[in-house]
């Protein structure tokens, strides 16, 4: 068994209204997996569902959804909610409520621990000492006694990093997990996550819409575009060799260095579509510089040695 | 904490000056003359005078009312004209039956409430969603003298099981206690409930929806246990805060349920000060009135600054 996290067929609603079709990834254990796209194609929402932590009213089916060796699909609503706070954790994309600002960090950090594992609070902060030592904590005991609007940014993700990996799981979700920090504690942060994985051999999904950032740190990354994966494989594959124009335009605008003043910044026009993403055809057509009318009705699949892309041009 | 709480209690000083200046001389400009009040029409019009400077009421505003303000100092409110008795020991016979009237009332309203406002935040939309959101409407708009006289009607006179009228004290029997303020408590409670329920369902249904939630959520904790522990928790400002006015306002007596239940409390005596033009009393009663409020404000306020230590800080302006 090497995946930590297997995805299959993935479809999710709200209502009547398709927001995420068609989605599959797997994650080998160890790997950092990356999931990038635009604002709205349905990252956030993916993950989410793999965790069992869909907002109210959203619908979802799967073939299957197996993380850490169990198919949570076949497991009751209960059961789940016990797997998953055991063995996955997450970490949001904004840290400000996250944490609950009316209950001091020694209150909330241990709370999954004593749940899980059985032991006392005390037992729980000793472990909770160790793990905000880890993530860089220089005077940790202190931290403890802090409510979390007394943090920053920074340390607020770290805490949320130490709260996430309290179980040792086996898989964390990082939902664009610096977008809200700074340059500086940005690259602080993705350091930290090579570290732990390193260190602890845990599977990450990172969720970002920073391309640069996925190509420095992940082995292995999905494309998401109108919820659905349009491209996936290994980093070094994609960023050498896109197959899909939508990954290929993405590439093209990755911000470099070396921009002129006053050149425009390259764009692709259009907007992610909404509406009509249970189409049979290609989500990316009205946008797409290579559109072909068969694009409108059907796209095809290919998987060049793991090279995953849905695309009619080849 | 300290320094907040003596800083409140200077502007309440402040607070309660302009009130009492402003009672004073607004009873002064009503019109009627105190003293055949207490003499009667029959009262020649030389007794009356008398009576007057007896009273010290021929002297001019200001020294009058520096003279109750010096008096108030004392706490001394002066003797009430209808009683004839001092207006601080009025008061204070009746803040027993007002008092346990209103706890009681914020009790019964506050408990049915809580858990009818997070059953129905919770598990929104569903039956028990919509019994409470029925409480809600009906406990705002039934009146209160209405559903006190059915309560007289139906389980004072009918099954017996509460006295109809008049307080007994804690002192003389517990269970007589207990038994004279049922009816009014519940009868106030149903008033206030409504609108604490409403409250409650509203910030329980805010507070599920913040990123906290996820957080427990994804801990994997009983579902109970986080919603007692950080929903509720992140809910509770705004009740509080609602809780301590409907407090104050019930603290400060009820005239219709005190008078309904023909209960010795602080508003039938505001009522009849009111209806008697016992104007030393009336102007008693408002201070006492307006310290209660303010007091019971600052409680609140110290109350939320423990819920959300962030307020604490910000009061002590860092």
């Amino acid at each position: 068994m090497n995946e930590t996290v297997v995805l299959k067929n993935l479809h999710i609603k709200d209502g009547k209204n398709t927001l995420v079709s068609n989605t599959s990834l797997t994650i080998e254990k160890g790997d950092i997996y990356g999931l990038v796209g635009e604002s709205g194609s349905g990252k956030t929402l993916t993950a989410k569902a793999i965790i069992n932590l869909l907002p109210e009213g959203l619908k979802f089916t799967a073939d299957e959804i197996n993380v850490a060796g169990k198919n949570i699909l076949k497991a009751s609503q209960n059961e789940v909610t016990m797997y998953i706070g055991k063995n996955a954790g997450y970490i949001p994309q904004n840290t400000v409520f996250f944490l609950h600002p009316m209950i001091k960090i020694k209150n909330q950090i241990a709370d999954g621990y004593v749940h899980h594992m059985k032991r006392s609070k005390a037992e729980g902060l000793k472990i909770s000492l160790q793990l905000l030592d880890m993530v860089g904590f220089e005077n940790p005991e202190s931290i403890l006694n802090f409510y979390p609007w007394q943090l920053s940014g920074g340390m607020r993700q770290r805490v949320n990093i130490a709260m996430a990996l309290m179980n040792n799981p086996a898989f964390i979700i990082a939902d664009e997990p610096t977008t809200a920090l700074d340059s500086t504690v940005q690259k602080q942060v993705m350091e930290l996550f090579k570290k732990i994985n390193g260190d602890t051999g845990i599977s990450i999904l990172l969720i970002s819409h920073d391309l640069s950032l996925i190509k420095h740190y992940c082995l292995k990354i999905g494309v998401m575009y109108a919820g659905q994966i349009v491209e996936s494989g290994y980093s070094k594959d994609i960023f050498e060799n896109p197959k899909h124009p939508y990954t290929q335009l993405l590439i093209k605008m990755m911000p470099t260095m070396n921009i002129k003043k006053n050149e425009p910044i390259p764009e692709i026009k259009g907007f992610v579509p909404e509406k009509g993403r249970d189409s049979q055809g290609c989500l990316f057509k009205e946008r797409c510089p290579f559109a072909m009318d068969v694009c409108g009705i059907s796209v095809k699949e290919h998987n060049d040695s793991g090279h995953y892309y849905r695309c009619n041009l080849y | 904490m300290l320094k907040y709480v003596l800083n409140r209690v200077k502007s309440s000083l402040v607070i309660l000056l302009v009130v009492s200046m402003i009672t004073f001389f607004v009873l002064m400009i009503i019109p009627g003359n105190p003293a055949q009040l207490i003499l009667g029409t029959d009262a020649t019009a030389e007794a009356i005078e008398d009576l007057r400077i007896a009273m010290g009421l021929d002297r001019p505003y200001y020294q009058q009312y520096l003279g109750w303000l010096l008096d108030l100092l004392k706490f001394d409110l002066g003797t009430s004209y209808i009683y004839g008795e001092a207006v601080t020991s009025l008061i204070i016979r009746a803040i027993p039956v007002t008092f346990s009237i209103a706890v009681f009332a914020m009790l019964i309203a506050t408990i049915t409430a809580l858990f009818f406002g997070i059953l129905s935040a919770v598990k929104k939309d569903s039956i028990i969603d919509y019994f409470s959101r029925s409480i809600m409407q009906l406990g705002t708009a039934i009146p209160s003298f209405w559903i006190g006289m059915v309560f007289i009607v139906y389980f004072g006179l009918r099954l017996k099981w509460f006295p109809i009228s008049g307080f007994v004290p804690i002192s003389s029997s517990f269970a007589g206690f207990l038994k004279s303020i049922a009816l009014p408590a519940i009868v106030l409670a149903i008033g206030e409930t409504g609108t604490l329920l409403r409250i409650v369902r509203s910030s329980m249904l805010d507070s599920l929806k913040q990123d906290y939630m996820d957080a427990a959520r994804i801990k994997g904790l009983n579902k109970w246990k986080i919603y007692m522990k950080y929903a509720l928790r992140g809910a509770l400002i705004a009740p509080v805060t609602i809780i301590g006015m409907q407090f104050a306002k019930l603290a400060g007596g009820t005239v219709v349920v005190e008078t309904i239940f023909a209960l010795p409390g602080i508003g039938r005596l505001v009522l009849t000060a009111v209806e008697r033009r016992d104007i030393v009393l009336l102007q008693g009663l408002v201070m006492f009135i307006t310290t209660t409020v303010i007091f019971i404000t600052l409680m609140v306020d110290l109350l939320i600054m423990t819920i959300n230590p962030r307020i604490k800080s910000v009061e002590r302006g860092e």
